[in-house]
């Protein structure tokens, strides 16, 4: 569970965030918005690239400003990139394995997790491949093993299903439903693609201007007005 | 389709691979066993000095391949851990191991230091801060010399220079060359053992870039210092081993200058590779004395380097060792092609 209070991140004098305030309990969260709405802002602030100007986080009851940066990933806050971030001269499973060298095991083998979160993600055959050698859709899915490799509390995934062909959407869309099942992870889904969040997102957040402008069951939140005025109204007014 | 391609498979032949290790072995095992035995004194000296120097460009090469990072301070820490290699062998007659050892910790406490800007730093910035370390490393060295059995903290004599001693195991030069290798495959070990491990994901992490560390957990900053001290102590090493082949070193030797051109012969050798750096010291010191061989002027060498340079810079990246495993892989390819023809 993910509380945001009166979170506020100042970019000089813009502000990514403005006094955002919401609770997540949901199992996968959508979370949309209009381009600089501060989707991405948020979950740079999650992973601590980005200091917060004002507010708190808590996960799980416990708050964020005291997890030192490169600890939050072993306390279980995971995350894909927009850009993928595979590291081309790593195997898919030296990629894994270079998260899993900072996260607790609990005592099981490395290669063990490693192999179970390719395993997962649909790319074991693929573990000695090179991350030169892999393809655009094989990259995020070596991103998302790396994200749920272990034991994450919280994966997020920035537009995760940009530029995917309809097959790799279909098998993206199965993978990300199967997150929580698999690892017990809380997801927070950014992504363009209403179809991804209404199949995948049980609760949406909106965001515009940096704060909270609806927030509730996807299918909802997707109709309220709103939302139609500040996320679709572009497309309404264009056509 | 995306089925398809995800079951697609590229199964990694264990046998060939060991099979590659082995001859490597043999090949090793071979140069220690023969070389030392066909060489004149002359070019005993040289390969003893191009084995030290080979460890010097594994340093730059470790920091450079695995962290993307320039360091133009290196050819100095050579400096220091011949310094105190050469101090604590006068001073106290202690075993070259021990000598040898303890010039390469300080010389890593020192590449710890040089390290520190890179925390903030990268590229040229970075490059010119550790240029300016070698040149503080260059203006002490030149200042107080290379300690040479005299008395007081500096070990300077008045009477006549007194040579460092040599390992137990290996007095001779012959033997000392052996010796070197045997240094040499080890510190190829070290650097293997990290890179292959922990270490070595990590630091392919932040090379990626430090959003994609951070995001793995990576503690950045533990591994860009450790990475530096590793290299200093590299550099270390192969300064005291500088030192125990000629005995002595030479308080001018040490400019920053030296430090760019070890740099700039890692990357032609090819700093990728692990052939490279053997490339880079055989370039750094073997082919001068080949020149000389040839009564033709040592110093013409740093034009070829400099040409060498430019060619790698503009048309192989992955320097002299990429070109020969590229030749080898077409030779192979021939070959086989030949074999396979012939069924």
């Amino acid at each position: 569970m993910i509380e945001i209070q009166g979170l506020t991140v100042m970019f000089g004098g813009v502000r990514g965030l403005n006094a955002l305030t919401a609770t997540l309990p949901e199992r996968v969260t959508g979370l949309v918005g209009p381009n600089g709405a501060g989707k991405t802002t948020l979950i740079n602030v999650l992973s601590g690239f980005v200091r917060p100007t004002k507010g708190t986080v808590t996960i799980d009851g416990e708050d964020l400003d005291g997890i030192a940066l490169h600890r939050r990933c072993a306390f279980g806050i995971r995350r894909t990139f927009q850009n993928e971030q595979v590291v081309e001269n790593l195997t898919a499973a030296g990629n894994v394995t270079a998260v899993i060298d900072n996260v607790p095991t609990d005592g099981r083998p490395k290669r063990e997790l490693v192999e179970a979160a390719l395993g997962f993600v649909g790319m074991a055959s693929k573990a000695n491949v090179m991350g030169a050698d892999l393809n655009a859709y094989e990259r995020r899915l070596v991103e998302i093993a790396r994200a749920t490799v272990g034991r994450p509390r919280l994966v997020m995934m920035d537009e995760p299903g940009a530029g995917l062909s309809q097959e790799e959407s279909k098998h993206l869309r199965s993978v990300i439903t199967s997150i929580h099942d698999y690892c017990g992870a809380q997801v927070l889904l950014v992504d363009h693609d209403v179809d991804l969040i209404s199949a995948n997102c049980g609760a949406t957040l909106v965001l515009d201007f940096g704060s909270q402008i609806a927030y509730g069951p996807t299918a909802v939140v997707l109709i309220d007005p709103r939302v139609r005025a500040a996320y679709l109204g572009i497309v309404e007014e264009e056509a | 389709m995306a089925e398809q391609a995800l079951a697609y498979s590229l199964p990694v032949d264990t046998r060939t691979v060991r099979l590659k290790w082995m001859v490597a072995a043999l090949v090793a095992l071979a140069a220690i066993a023969v070389l030392p035995e066909v060489l004149s004194n002359y070019w005993l000296r040289t390969f003893i000095s191009a084995t030290a120097l080979a460890i010097g460009s594994l340093s730059v090469s470790l920091l450079f391949a695995q962290l993307g990072m320039v360091s133009l301070a290196q050819y100095g820490l050579l400096g220091v851990g011949g310094w105190f290699a050469l101090r604590i062998s006068h001073g106290f007659g202690v075993p070259f191991e021990l000598a040898l050892l303890t010039g390469g910790i300080v010389a890593a406490a020192f590449g710890l230091v040089v390290g520190l800007p890179a925390l903030r730093m990268r590229g040229l910035y970075l490059a010119i801060i550790t240029l300016m370390m070698a040149g503080a490393i260059q203006v002490l060295i030149s200042a107080f010399g290379f300690p040479d059995g005299g008395a007081g903290f500096l070990g300077k004599s008045t009477a006549a220079r007194i040579m460092m001693a040599r390992p137990h195991l290996a007095p001779t030069d012959e033997a000392y060359f052996r010796y070197a290798m045997v240094v040499l495959a080890l510190c190829y070990g070290v650097v293997f053992l990290h890179v292959r491990g922990r270490p070595g994901r990590a630091w392919a992490m932040i090379r990626r870039s430090e959003v994609c560390a951070l995001a793995g957990g990576v503690h950045i900053v533990a591994y860009k210092v450790w990475a530096f001290t590793l290299s200093g102590f590299l550099a270390g090493i192969a300064g005291g081993l500088l030192a125990g082949g000629v005995g002595q070193l030479d308080g001018s030797a040490f400019p920053a200058s030296q430090s760019i051109l070890l740099f700039a012969l890692t990357i032609v050798g090819g700093a990728y590779s692990w052939m490279g750096p053997i490339i880079a010291g055989l370039m750094l010191r073997a082919f001068p004395a080949l020149l000389n061989d040839f009564h033709v002027d040592g110093n013409i060498a740093t034009i070829v380097f400099g040409a060498g340079l430019l060619h790698s810079l503009m048309t192989a990246p992955q320097g002299m060792a990429g070109q020969i495993q590229d030749v080898a892989a077409a030779l192979r390819k021939r070959f086989a092609g030949k074999s396979g023809a012939g069924r």
